[in-house]
C-alpha cells in the first residue's frame, strides 16, 4: 500500500458549517424531570420537592441543568464525516443562562460549528463541534451547549 | 444532597469536596430511555458484546450521564441560591459500568465579576484506578452571606 493510499480520508461537508436548524420543541414535565433525578441520583428539593421549590428562589420546581442534554433532538445537519467507524464524546461546555422550570416548552436550534482533524500519540482523530442554544416558550434563551465528538477509527475486541 | 446554603464569604481557593458514586448498569438503563433516541440503540452502553464491538472490554456509561453526576456534585454545594454559570468538560475516556467514582471539587479562584461573587472550580472523576475520565472547570456565582 502506498503513503498516499494510506492517508486517512478527512473530507467532510463544509457546507453545514454554521448552519442552524430547528431540532424541535420539547415540553420539560415533572414526571421527565423525576425519572432523570432518578436515573442520575439527584435528590435536590429544587427538582422533586413542591413545596420546598415554591419557597426556594426559583418560585417552584425546576429541571436540572443536565436535563436538556437529554432532550431528543431531530433534524440536524450532518458533516459527512467519512473518517473512523464509531464516535465518542469529547468534550460539552454549557452556559446556563435562566433556569428551566417544570412546564416550560424548550425549543432546541443546532448548528455544527466546527469539524477539526488532529493527531496524537494514538492516531488521528476528526472532531465534530455542535452547538445547541435552548430557549423557552418566552422566547428567552437558557443555555447553550458546545458538545464535541471524536470520530475514531477502533479495533472489535474478541 | 443537602438544601444547606453556601456563600461566598465561607469559602477559599483550596477548599475541597467530594462525593462517591457508583456506576450502576441498570441506572444506565434508566439513563439511556429519557429521551436521546440514539442512546438506547447504542449496544456500548448495553452489554459487554455492544462494548466489544467499539474497541471497549466492558460497558460504558454515556458521556452526557456522567457529566450530569459531575453536575450534580456543584449544584448540591453551591445550594439554592448558588448559580451555575458555565461547566467546560473534556472526556478523556470511558467511565465503565460497575466501576465506583471519587467525584471531585476543588475551588481555584474566587473574584467579583461585575460586583458579581465568582467562584471557579476544578471538577472531575477519578476512578479506583487513578484515572480521571472526566475533569473540567465549573464556574458558580454564589450568594453574599446576608
Amino acid at each position: 500500500m502506498t503513503a498516499e493510499q494510506a492517508a486517512p480520508d478527512l473530507s467532510y461537508d463544509e457546507s453545514v458549517i454554521g448552519v442552524e436548524v430547528d431540532a424541535g420543541d420539547v415540553e420539560i414535565t415533572r414526571e421527565q424531570i423525576a425519572r432523570y433525578c432518578e436515573a442520575v441520583g439527584e435528590t435536590n428539593p429544587l427538582y422533586l420537592d413542591e413545596r420546598a421549590a415554591a419557597e426556594g428562589p426559583h418560585d417552584g420546581i425546576i429541571a436540572p441543568p443536565g436535563l436538556l442534554h437529554t432532550i431528543q433532538t431531530q433534524g440536524w445537519m450532518d458533516p459527512k464525516v467519512k473518517f473512523g467507524n464509531t464516535t465518542f464524546a469529547a468534550g460539552s461546555k454549557m452556559v446556563v443562562m435562566h433556569p428551566v422550570h417544570a412546564g416550560d416548552t424548550i425549543n432546541a436550534r443546532v448548528a455544527i460549528s466546527e469539524v477539526y482533524a488532529k493527531t496524537g500519540r494514538t492516531g488521528t482523530m476528526m472532531f465534530v463541534v455542535r452547538r445547541t442554544t435552548y430557549r423557552n416558550q418566552h422566547g428567552l434563551d437558557v443555555a447553550t451547549n458546545d458538545f464535541s465528538t471524536v470520530h475514531r477509527q477502533v479495533e472489535r475486541v474478541q | 444532597m443537602t438544601a444547606d446554603q453556601r456563600y461566598f464569604e465561607d469559602i477559599d481557593p483550596g477548599d475541597e469536596f467530594e462525593e462517591s458514586w457508583e456506576a450502576l448498569p441498570e441506572h444506565v438503563q434508566q439513563y439511556v430511555t429519557l429521551g436521546q433516541r440514539n442512546l438506547e440503540t447504542m449496544g456500548r452502553f448495553r452489554d459487554a458484546a455492544g462494548a466489544r464491538e467499539v474497541g471497549l472490554q466492558r460497558p460504558i456509561v454515556p458521556g452526557m450521564m456522567s457529566l450530569a453526576v459531575l453536575t450534580r456534585l456543584v449544584t448540591d454545594w453551591m445550594g439554592p441560591q448558588g448559580r451555575l454559570q458555565t461547566m467546560d468538560v473534556d472526556f478523556r475516556r470511558p467511565v465503565q459500568q460497575g466501576d465506583t467514582l471519587r467525584v471531585l471539587g476543588l475551588i481555584t479562584d474566587t473574584h467579583e465579576d461585575d460586583g458579581r461573587p465568582i467562584v471557579k472550580l476544578d471538577v472531575y472523576l477519578e476512578n479506583d484506578r487513578g484515572e480521571r475520565p472526566l475533569q473540567g472547570v465549573a464556574i458558580v456565582e454564589l450568594p453574599r452571606r446576608p
